[in-house]
Order: C-alpha cells, then structure tokens, then sequence
C-alpha cells in the first residue's frame, strides 16, 4: 500500500472513530446526567413529603396533647384522670422524638422558625407541668381558665408555627424544582454544544473525505487517460510499423522485381544472342555450357519473381485486389492440390489502400496455414462489404485446432492487422471441424 | 517486305538484347524504342509500325494503358504484351486492351521471333509457358469442381467457329468460309459465348488458350 494510502486510512480511523468516540461520550453523559437529576428530583420529593408527614404528626399529635390536657382538667375521676395523664405524656414524647427527628434533617430558612417552634412548644409543656399535678378539686376549679387563657392560645401559636415550617418548606420544594429545572437547562445546553461539535466534526471530516476522494478521482482520470493515450501510441506505432513493413517489402519486391528481375531477362536475351552468333557447327561443349548458364538463369528468374511476388504481389498494385486474390488462389491451388474459392464483391476495387494490403495479407496468411497445417480439400474465400463494413471469411474443411491453446504468430498477427484498423477477427474452429476465419473492418473514414 | 517493330520497356539492357535478337531476322527492323508508356504511344503515332512490343510493367504509362490507347487509334497495328507474370489475370487484361500476343520476359529467343511473326499475320501468340500454366489450371477447376467442360456442349459448326474466331478472323472472311450469312454467324457466336459463359471476345480467345485451341 503507498504511503498516501496509508495516510488516507489513519485520516478516516481518526476522523470517524473520533466521531463515534464523541457520540457515545455525549451519550453516556446524558444517560448518567439525566439519571442525576432524576435522583435528585426523586429526594427532594421524598425529603419534601418526609418532611410534611414529621409536621403534620406534630401538629396533629400537639392537637391531641390539647384534647387529653383539656380532658385531665375536666376529669373528676382521679383513675380516669391517670389514663389521661398517661396518654398525654405519650403524645408528648412522640411530640419531643420527632422534634428530635426533625432537628436532624432541618435546612437552612427552618432553623429560625422550628427555635422558636421548639422553644414554644417547650414552653407549653412546662406550662403544663403545674396544671399535671393539680388534685381534682384544683382542677375543677381552676382547669377551665387554665384552659382557655394559657393552654388553647399556646397550642394556637405551636399549631400556626408548624404551618410556617409547613411554609417554608414548600417554598424549598419549589426552590428544589427551581434548582433541578436549572440542571436540566444545564443539560441541555452541554447536550447541543457536544451536539454541535460533533456536527462539525462530521461536516469537516465528510468535506476532507469528499475532497481526498474528489482528488483521487481526478488523479485515477488522468491515469485512465494517460493509459488511454499510451495504448493509442501503442497502436499507433505498430499500424506504422506495419505500414513500414509493407511499404519496405513492396520497395524490396519492385527492387527485386525491376533491378534483379530485368537485369536477369536481359541476361537471358544476351545468352540467346550469344547462342545465336556461334557459328553452326561449332563447339558443342561451349553449346552446351551456354545451354546450362541459361538455365541457371532461368531457375534464378523463377526464384527472384517468387521472392518479389512473396513481398508484395504486384498484381496487387497494377490489377487490384479480386484478381491478386484469385491469382493467390490459384497459385495455391496450382502447388497443393487445394480447391480454392474465391467469392468477391467487384467493387472492391474501390475499397481503401489500406483495407485491400490488410485483407490480401490476412488471405495470404490464412491459406498459408490451411497448407500447413490443415490437410483440407477445400477453401473458401468470401469478401463482401455491404452496409459500411468489409466482412472477410476464409473457410475449409480441414482438421481444424483449438483456437485458445493453438493461437499461432500467424494468426495473432492477423489479429494485429485488424485491429489497427478498428476492426474485428475472430476463429471459429475444433478439432475436425475445419476452420473459419472472420474479420469485419470499418469502411467510414474519419473515424477513430 | 519488311516488318516494322516498336520496342517499348523501361529497362534499356533489356531493350538492346531484344532489338539484337530481332534484327537478327532479316526483315525485322525496329524503328524505334520506348522506354514508357507515354512515348510509345506517341512514337507508334509517328512511326505507324507493324508490331509494338509493349513491357506491361512501365513507369508513367503502364504496357496495359498503352496497348489500350494503341489498339484504339490504331486497330491495324499489332500489340504484343512483354511481361514476367503467367497469371490469367494479367493475360485477360491485357486482351482487353487489345494485345494480340503475350510473351513472358524469360521466353526463349524462338517465341518472340515466333509471337512477331504471328501477330503480324493478324494472329494470336501465347508464350508455350502460359498456355501450358492456363491450360493445367483449366483442367484441375474443371476436376476438382466436378463440372461438365462446357466444351462438350458445343456443336461441330460451334467449335469450327470458336477456332475461326479467336484467330481473329474478320467476321466477313468467317462468313465466307464457313458459307454462312454474316448474321447467322453473330447468331452463332452468341450462342456459343452463352455456353462458354463467356462474355467478351478476350475472354474467348482466354478460354481458347485454356483448352489449348490456340497455342
């Protein structure tokens, strides 16, 4: 992996698992934030109706200690007046016990109101003492105005303070939801900011990504096109070079041809004129030897014109496609015992330079390998071109091959040919089902 | 009397050996020499010889182009095609551009006297090495195509006026050796052109050189 690579991967780790880091970080937070407030919301509720139950006791138990001292004072019966004695005690320890109990948990604004509660209700109680230890004759006489002027107005006052408590306690409940509405703002205010900052985070790391990605898109482009163009240079060059080889072996072949081949009738012609001048009768030996020189001539003209014919045909040049492919033919034919076809469009004459020198060359390779390898009887040799396309087929009956496992130089440089001129080769063959080569090449000019 | 030659080719070695040969003979004379197309047609509009040896492959003018320009001005003269390929292509072609004979380069002295003297006489001449290559190629399509040489199909009176034909005997000298009207003969040729599948007279004297009627 390149080293821009492995940058782009550190890039997305970091960039996305910081993400997720801050998501499940504002996550968790806001679980256990919410869980706090909930808690605290729960006890200050709690604390609240805890409260409220101890004073409602109290002031219901300071209202009973008023009924059981009223009924002591009223009673005349001393046994019933104990009963009564007792239970007032009892109202008063459990007064005195959750006075107790509520100084444990009292808060801040109460301490004020619940000293002055416990002094009163204190000082009740020590009004009371007296009056406990009176006999029933003090009682009756004095226990009414006791009561209504010292003990009723007393226990008015305990009664009305616990309902301050009551109060303030309810104004602290109030501040408690004041205070956890506070938090729950809080909340939600750090929420949106990790909210926001994650935003961000995604935003810029989805812009770093898209613009990283954006490049790396430009930069496959330019390879792609890089490729593109190297791969035309390619064919390019080797449609030059095909071109060259051709235009060399058509020099070569007229070289071969008008040089070599002239010089060696004129040859010829010179033998014969020398025959001729020999006086009859004369040498035989130097008859015979000018005899022998002229066939040597002969047998090299033969091989000079094969040779030059082999390079490029010149019937190619001076008669035109159709009659070089039906001179190959029968050239071939002539020389294999091979019944050799030839089906062509006459007009295809008219057909490019080009197109005629690559379906001449494809003909000439393909009936070099049916000579070679096929052992076919016949061929045979369709060229048409309707419609803008040169279709070109060359068929026979031979043994046939495996065209994957088989492909040959010949046959790939067919392939070669084809393609340089845009066009499309294909054999068709299997063992002992003879052989069909197609090409289709591209007529419209201009095109690339 | 004397037969007036033209030798046309571009090579001049080539040129010198065959004028050595003709002049050997001694009512040959070569009145001029060309060495391309464009001057053998004006030198034959010049000198109006008897026979043109005409080189098929020329620069400027090819042998074909010429022979084509010269048998149209000049019917009369005779045209004799000099070229290095034994292929029926070229042969036909150069028939159609009216050459009377047609000699390869590597002939042997023999046959040029030979296609000169014959042309002259208003014949045609095939290099023996053509016809030979013409005929064996005949006969093998005719084998491997499992056809009826349609040879067989002509009547005595067809095949007597197939021979007269492609000597290039006028009609009106056919007529009166056969006997015949002039019309009747073109009647007759028609017929006979159909079951040959032959469509020219070229390709007529081309069938002629194939079944060996004409050497």
């Amino acid at each position: 992996m390149s080293p821009s690579g492995t940058q782009t991967r550190r890039l997305l780790l970091v960039g996305f698992g910081g993400i997720l880091l801050l998501l499940a970080l504002t996550g968790l937070n806001a679980v256990s934030v919410l869980r706090t407030i909930q808690t605290r919301n729960e006890q200050i509720r709690q604390d609240y109706l805890n409260r409220e139950r101890i004073l409602e006791q109290l002031r219901s138990d300071i209202y009973l200690s008023g009924t059981y001292a009223r009924d002591l004072l009223l009673e005349p019966d001393p046994a019933r007046a104990e009963v009564h004695r007792s239970e007032l005690e009892g109202a008063r320890s459990r007064i005195e016990s959750m006075i107790g109990e509520y100084a444990g948990i009292l808060r801040g604004e109460e301490h004020e109101a619940f000293q002055r509660f416990e002094r009163e209700v204190s000082s009740y109680f020590d009004s009371l003492r007296p009056a406990l230890q009176w006999n029933a004759e003090q009682r009756r006489a004095l226990g009414y105005r006791y009561m209504q002027n010292s003990l009723l107005p007393r226990r008015m006052v305990i009664v009305h303070l616990a309902d301050q408590i009551s109060g303030i306690n309810q104004k602290q409940l109030e501040a408690g939801s004041r205070d956890v509405a506070a938090l729950f703002a809080d909340f939600r205010r750090s929420l949106l900011t990790l909210l926001l900052v994650t935003l961000a985070c995604g935003v810029a790391l989805a812009a770093g990504s898209m613009s990283r990605i954006l490049r790396l898109e430009r930069l496959s482009a330019a390879r792609f096109e890089e490729v593109v163009q190297t791969r035309a240079a390619l064919r390019d060059l080797s449609a030059r070079l095909v071109e060259v080889q051709e235009t060399e072996r058509r020099a070569l072949s007229r070289e071969l041809h008008d040089e070599v081949g002239q010089s060696l009738s004129a040859l010829l012609l010179t033998i014969d004129n020398v025959a001729a001048t020999l006086p009859p009768g004369g040498n035989p030996e130097s008859r015979a030897q000018l005899l022998e020189i002229r066939r040597l001539a002969e047998r090299t003209v033969t091989v000079v014109r094969d040779m030059s014919l082999l390079l490029r045909p010149s019937m190619l040049d001076d008669l035109g496609l159709v009659p070089a492919l039906q001179w190959q033919a029968r050239e071939i034919s002539r020389n294999n015992n091979l019944r050799i076809d030839v089906e062509a469009d006459p007009s295809s004459e008219d057909l490019p330079e080009d197109h005629k020198t690559c379906v001449y060359r494809i003909v000439q390779e393909a009936l070099r390998n049916v000579t070679r390898h096929a052992r076919a009887k016949s061929v045979h040799i369709r060229l048409t071109h309707p419609d803008g396309t040169l279709r070109l087929t060359v068929q026979d009956d031979g043994q046939g091959f495996v065209p994957e496992r088989e492909k040959g130089m010949g046959l790939l440089g067919m392939e070669e040919r084809v393609s340089y001129l845009n066009g499309a080769f294909k054999v068709n063959s299997q063992p002992g089902k003879g052989t069909v080569i197609h090409v289709e090449l591209p007529l419209a000019t201009g095109e690339t | 009397m004397t037969l007036r030659i033209i030798l046309a080719d571009d090579h001049t070695i080539l040129r010198n050996g065959l004028r050595l040969l003709l002049e050997r003979q001694s009512d040959f004379s070569v009145v001029g020499e060309a060495g391309n197309g464009r001057e053998a047609v004006d030198l034959v509009s010049q000198e109006l010889p008897d026979v043109i040896i005409l080189d098929i492959a020329m620069p400027i003018l090819n042998g074909i182009e010429a022979a084509q320009r010269i048998s149209a001005a000049h019917p009369k003269i005779a045209v004799i095609m000099l070229s290095v390929h034994s292929d029926e292509s070229y042969i036909l072609r150069a028939l159609k551009a009216g050459a009377r004979g047609y000699l390869l380069k590597d002939s042997p002295e023999g046959d040029l006297i030979q296609a000169v003297r014959a042309v002259a006489s208003g014949k045609a001449f095939f290099s023996p090495a053509v016809s030979k290559v013409l005929a064996d190629d005949y006969v093998r399509q005719v084998r491997q195509h499992g056809l009826v040489d349609p040879y067989d199909l002509l009547t005595a009176r067809e095949r007597e006026l197939l021979q007269l034909i492609v000597e290039l005997k006028p009609t009106k000298e056919i007529a009166e050796l056969l006997n015949l009207s002039p019309y009747t003969i073109d009647t007759h040729r028609g017929n006979l052109m159909q079951k040959l599948n032959v469509h020219s007279i070229p390709e007529l004297i081309l069938y002629a050189v194939r079944k060996r009627i004409i050497q």
